[in-house]
């Protein structure tokens, strides 16, 4: 169970890196404008846009460049101003890393939370040792390492978009749910809601980790477990560990409404807070309609076609406009469809549930960007110990790595070189949206396949 | 819909029925030994087949109508030529000073009745830009810092606005002269571009405005079209307040000028014409043996192999050939020509067309041995210039704003002393030009319809990207299926590893992954040498050798003894998967390139074994094993591998230490990605390769 060694080491060099890369290459880099870095939600250049629109008294909507939340334009505004003798959006960056580092803490204790839930669970299955005889790794210094080391999110740290407090915010509500924290909880889901809309649906495995507590295998075990020890239990220092285990597998079983109660009420007086504050900050510019119309309905009806990483500005260019509404809310409701047999059958591991959630809203949302790929591979790495077996891991590496390549060097040859097309571009998307979707089908079969060998074991 | 899966996974281990693609998969990687070594041998001999595949060349775009017009150039043209080259001469030998032509050029621009301006200049310091190629925004300020030195070009412009276009398009047509010491041919290729340019200042059908940069190349052919481009495309902001460095420029600018004392008002001021639709490089070549034909020879590759609209060159040939009875040419390798075992395999595709029509009439597979043997060469050119990804001319500068752009290179039949010879030849190569343009004029659209992507094998033939790509993709197809078997094969053998599960692999990766951070400090080091006080060459390399070992060294301390406990065959594995994404990678930014490197990298990765393995073959088949391994890695070593390519392409290529250093300055001063490949891909490639060459199979070593 003991962490990572030099695990503070390796986080400060990330730091001091992000740190390193902004101060040497301030101009060189142009990841601010990079499609697959920065989308029209979070791009940092149109909150500048935005930002200065308001200063003139405008509505920050004005003109169709700014699409995220009003609050982000009072929290960044200030500092998007350009300062002399410092690169732009210097100030800016100086947030984002320390927005990345906040975010990994927040992964390391969730991790150290799981893994001691697990070390629970497991030691009431009398299934600590077979299980770790083939070692553990400490998920949580893991995970967070993943999360500060992983390419794709150095890159959305440098790359001046807002993606990382998106991330923190939806790793908050998380934190908070395993830790039982319901107002930090609906503190997370409002403002994830609020900044990105599709967090909305990690309402369900935040009430499931509220109601139910953390991952633990299925509950059926723990009702099997205690069934066998009954039915053993003439030998005495039996007896004893039936009873001890008895109501850890009864405060498994119990749905905690009290908590669930709590986090309605907190998430329902954040949202009221929320709105207040953005009315507000868009007194006299538009006011709250004209919010949701250019934020939730910007990204509901997919405005802009400007190529991106996702598959939906392909298909949205080609449609027919009569077909348009229907099939944005095929593949709105592609991701709503999923919610429901995910959860039956997920319900005893809530976090890994919204894992995948994650997961599948970063395939199928209308503006993607890598920053999304970073949040939910830092999530995968917390259930390291559980996915130890996932087949074709050096397959979907390979394959991140060699999409993640390619897909820039196809941009460029379509948009400056001039002898690609938008199909060259499109296949890097489509490649990229298999690989995601490989990725969630290998790791909920996995995670499956590792509840079915607990449950051999217990049965054995 | 995943949960569903699972359900079917469940019974999946009962039922050995599987999905067909995992099935095929399955096949492919039982017998991976057998399908690499037929899909390599296949990718050989389909790229040799490449000359006999290739189409004739069309022109695509029917706006274009070549030679639909008659030519207005006239013999009156062809005198005006004649004095103005004469002109030239005989003002250069008085005065010998560089000025003076861009004055005397500049006045007879203004005589036509165009408009005329200098563009000075100062030569660009070699920078070291490892990324150009990728990033689009070419930085104006950076060229400003040197303005302070004396030394500078002179461009003299001239611009015909059309009387039938808005102003939105151009056509460029660039001269280069050395304006320090003209030669005679440069004389006449001004000569040639002043007559056609005064020409069209007469016409009535122009629609797209006309350019003629005269480039003084006295520091460079594309130093000089270059920053003449840079001006176009990035306008300085006067008002800036960050560029009090250009105001300064300026004023110095008009000093300078104020030496040539100049007639007009405001001819040192920028000016443009839209965007441009093509560009015609004009050169002249004195030949002294005699010919039948005065011929024209095209040059075409830009930067990183990118080429121009395939339709320019068509329209071209078409012209030249069919209206102009000029020898077209593009360039060839020698050595191809001379081959021995190519004319034997140009023999028998002979035999085999021949027997094929006695099977098949409809078969066409008809191509004479010499055709075979010419293609070849023409083609082996093609590909080497592309790979280099240095441009052969200074249309190589129109590229990298997505202008298309040629060299034309002019040679009379005999030499040009002679009065009628000068005659024809001038006649002929102004009537090509008009033509050219003419056709580019009626242009509705950018060049378009036609392929970007191709290898010539000869002026009127090519291969397009779907018929090159299939011996590339046989050649490299083996890589993923080789390392899919060695993971595999991995996965079943040592079940006993330390760490579980599916997970074995982060160790070779990362070996994989330090020795090619390694190569990215090795390819980065040049910068730093620049920065020491060394001269030759042989010193340079040295140090940047030595330097590179001591990294290495440095990266195996890091590594520990991790570098040899991950198992050989994961390590192979990644260390081909890690190619097979170089290389595709690399087939997209430059094919030749990759083309070149798949051929030399794909046997290396596929053969390397540890020489202390322990085998149950024969005693013959190891040492061929052995011998195969150290030959490849000798042949696959950079520097061995860019003296063979030299020896062969390159007809008066020294072979040695300072050969290698000038080679690759060459590379990354002209910011090509093939220096890029050649570190990042190749190196750590090659040393992963001894790396499992010396690997110590230490269970199996203290057996024996």
């Amino acid at each position: 169970m003991a962490g990572i060694r030099g695990y503070w080491i390796l986080a400060a060099a990330a730091i001091a890196f992000r740190f390193l890369l902004f101060v040497c290459f301030p101009k060189d880099l142009h990841l601010g404008s990079r499609p697959e870095v920065a989308t029209p939600l979070t791009s940092l250049r149109r909150l500048a846009e935005g930002y200065w629109l308001k200063q003139a008294s405008m509505s920050p909507y004005s003109g169709s460049m700014y699409h995220g939340s009003p609050l982000l334009l009072s929290l960044l505004g200030p500092l998007t101003k350009r300062v002399e003798g410092r690169p732009p959006h210097f100030y800016c960056s100086l947030v984002f890393v320390i927005v990345d580092f906040v975010a990994a803490i927040l992964i390391r204790a969730t991790g150290k939370k799981l893994m001691f839930s697990r070390y629970k669970s497991l030691q009431v299955l009398d299934l600590l040792k077979p299980v770790d005889a083939s070692g553990v790794v400490d998920s949580g210094d893991f995970a967070s390492l993943v999360y500060l080391w992983n390419p794709l999110s150095i890159v959305t740290c440098m790359g001046s978009s807002t993606s990382p407090i998106d991330n923190l915010v939806v790793i908050m509500a998380i934190y908070g749910a395993c830790s039982r924290i319901s107002s930090l909880a609906a503190f997370g889901w409002v403002f994830a809601t609020h900044l990105s809309l599709y967090p909305a649906i990690l309402i369900v495995p935040i009430i499931l980790l509220l109601g139910y507590g953390l991952d633990a295998p299925p509950s059926k075990l723990f009702l099997l477990k205690n069934s066998s020890a009954v039915s053993f239990g003439a030998s005495s220092e039996n007896k004893v560990k039936s009873g001890a285990s008895r109501p850890t597998g009864n405060s498994i079983q119990n749905f905690s409404w009290t908590r669930v109660l709590h986090f309605m009420l907190w998430s329902f007086v954040w949202m009221c807070y929320v709105l207040f504050l953005c009315s507000i900050s868009l007194k006299e510019l538009g006011g709250l309609s004209e919010m949701f119309k250019k934020t939730y309905g910007f990204i509901l009806t997919v405005e802009d076609l400007s190529p991106n990483i996702g598959v939906l500005w392909y298909f949205f260019a080609e449609v027919f406009v009569f077909f348009r509404n229907f099939f944005l809310i095929v593949f709105h409701v592609n991701i709503l469809f999923m919610i429901l047999p995910l959860a039956i059958r997920l319900k005893h591991r809530p976090c890994f549930l919204a894992f995948v959630y994650i997961a599948i809203s970063s395939m199928l949302k209308s503006y993607p960007s890598v920053g999304d790929s970073a949040l939910y591979l830092g999530l995968l790495a917390l259930f390291s110990n559980e996915l130890a077996d996932m087949q074709f891991s050096f397959f979907l590496f390979c394959g991140y790595i060699g999409v993640s390549l390619l897909s820039p060097v196809m941009h460029n040859l379509w948009i400056w070189r001039g002898t690609g097309n938008a199909n060259f571009y499109f296949a890097t998307g489509l490649a990229y949206a298999c690989l995601q979707s490989v990725l969630v089908v290998e790791s909920v079969s996995s995670m499956l396949k590792h509840d079915r060998t607990l449950t051999k074991m217990v049965e054995a | 819909m995943p949960a569903d899966e699972q359900g079917e996974t469940t019974q999946q281990e009962k039922r050995p029925r599987s999905r067909l693609i995992v099935r095929l998969a399955a096949f492919l990687v039982a017998h991976s030994i057998l399908v690499s070594v037929l899909c390599c041998i296949a990718g050989l001999i389909s790229f040799l087949l490449l000359p006999v595949l290739a189409k004739n060349t069309y022109v695509s775009e029917n706006a274009l109508m070549p030679g639909s017009a008659n030519s207005m150039f006239s013999s009156q043209d062809v005198q005006k030529a004649n004095r103005f080259a004469d002109d030239i001469i005989n003002g250069g030998d008085a005065k010998a000073s560089g000025i003076e032509i861009a004055r005397f050029i500049h006045q007879h621009m203004v005589d036509v009745g165009a408009e005329s301006y200098y563009h000075k200049f100062h030569p660009r310091a070699n920078n070291f830009q490892p990324l150009h190629f990728f990033s689009s925004i070419t930085n104006n300020l950076e060229m400003q810092d040197n303005c302070s030195s004396t030394s500078f070009g002179l461009n003299s412009v001239g611009i015909i606005r059309a009387p039938r276009g808005d102003g939105k398009e151009a056509i460029v047509l660039v001269t280069p002269y050395n304006s320090q010491k003209i030669t005679k041919t440069e004389a006449f290729s001004l000569g040639m571009a002043f007559s056609v340019f005064s020409l069209l200042s007469q016409v009535t059908w122009l629609a797209k405005d006309i350019v003629w940069l005269a480039a003084d190349s006295q520091y460079g052919e594309y130093a000089a079209v270059d920053s003449w481009l840079k001006d176009y495309y990035n306008p300085a902001f006067l008002s800036d307040t960050g560029n009090i460095g250009a105001n300064a420029c300026y004023e110095e600018n008009n000093h300078h000028l104020d030496v040539i004392k100049v007639e007009g008002p405001k001819c040192n001021v920028y000016k443009r014409a839209g965007t441009m639709a093509a560009a015609l490089v004009i050169k002249v070549m004195d030949k002294h043996e005699m010919e039948e034909r005065d011929s024209v020879t095209i040059y075409a590759e830009a930067s990183n192999g990118q080429m121009p609209n395939l339709d320019l060159i068509n329209i071209v040939h078409y012209l030249a050939v069919h209206r102009q009875s000029l020898r077209v040419r593009i360039g060839s390798m020698s050595y191809f020509l001379k081959a021995a075992w190519l004319k034997f395999f140009g023999e028998m595709l002979q035999q085999i067309g021949i027997f094929s029509k006695h099977m098949n009439p409809k078969w066409k597979i008809d191509i004479t041995s010499a055709d075979y043997v010419d293609g070849t060469a023409t083609l082996a050119s093609s590909v080497y210039y592309q790979a280099l990804g240095v441009p052969t001319g200074s249309h190589g500068a129109f590229r990298d704003y997505q202008v298309d752009a040629i060299t034309l290179e002019f040679s009379p039949r005999s030499s040009l002393n002679n009065e009628n010879v000068r005659y024809s030849f001038l006649l002929r190569g102004g009537r090509l030009i008009e033509g050219v343009i003419r056709s580019v004029n009626n242009l509705l659209e950018k060049f378009h319809q036609s392929f970007f992507l191709y290898l010539l094998t000869a002026p009127h033939k090519f291969v397009s990207v779907g018929v090159y790509m299939i011996p590339f993709a046989l050649l490299i197809a083996p890589l993923p299926i080789v390392a899919a078997a060695l993971f595999s094969d991995n996965g079943n053998s040592d079940a006993k590893e330390i760490i579980s599960g599916s997970w074995k692999w982060l160790r070779a990766a990362k070996v994989v992954f330090m020795i090619h951070l390694w190569a990215i400090i090795v390819s980065l080091l040049p910068y730093l040498l620049f920065q020491l006080p060394l001269s030759t060459a042989i010193k340079l390399t040295s140090v940047w050798a030595a330097l590179a070992i001591c990294t290495l060294q440095m990266v195996y301390l890091i590594l520990g003894t991790c570098s040899y406990h991950c198992g050989w065959k994961l390590l192979k594995s990644v260390m081909i998967a890690a190619a097979s994404i170089g290389l595709s990678l690399m087939s997209i930014i430059n094919f030749s390139t990759a083309q070149i490197g798949a051929m030399l990298i794909v046997p290396m990765c596929l053969l390397v074994q540890p020489v202390r393995k322990e085998t149950q073959a024969g005693i013959v088949l190891k040492v061929l094993s052995v011998t195969c391994n150290l030959a490849l890695a000798l042949v696959g070593f950079p520097p061995v591998a860019l003296s063979i390519m030299k020896g062969m392409f390159e007809d008066s290529g020294s072979v040695g230490i300072s050969a290698f250093w000038e080679w690759t300055q060459i590379l990354w001063t002209w910011n090509s990605a093939t220096y890029l490949y050649l570190l990042w891909i190749h190196l750590p490639c090659w040393v992963l390769c001894l790396h499992i060459f010396l690997y110590p199979c230490t269970r199996r070593s203290s057996k024996a």
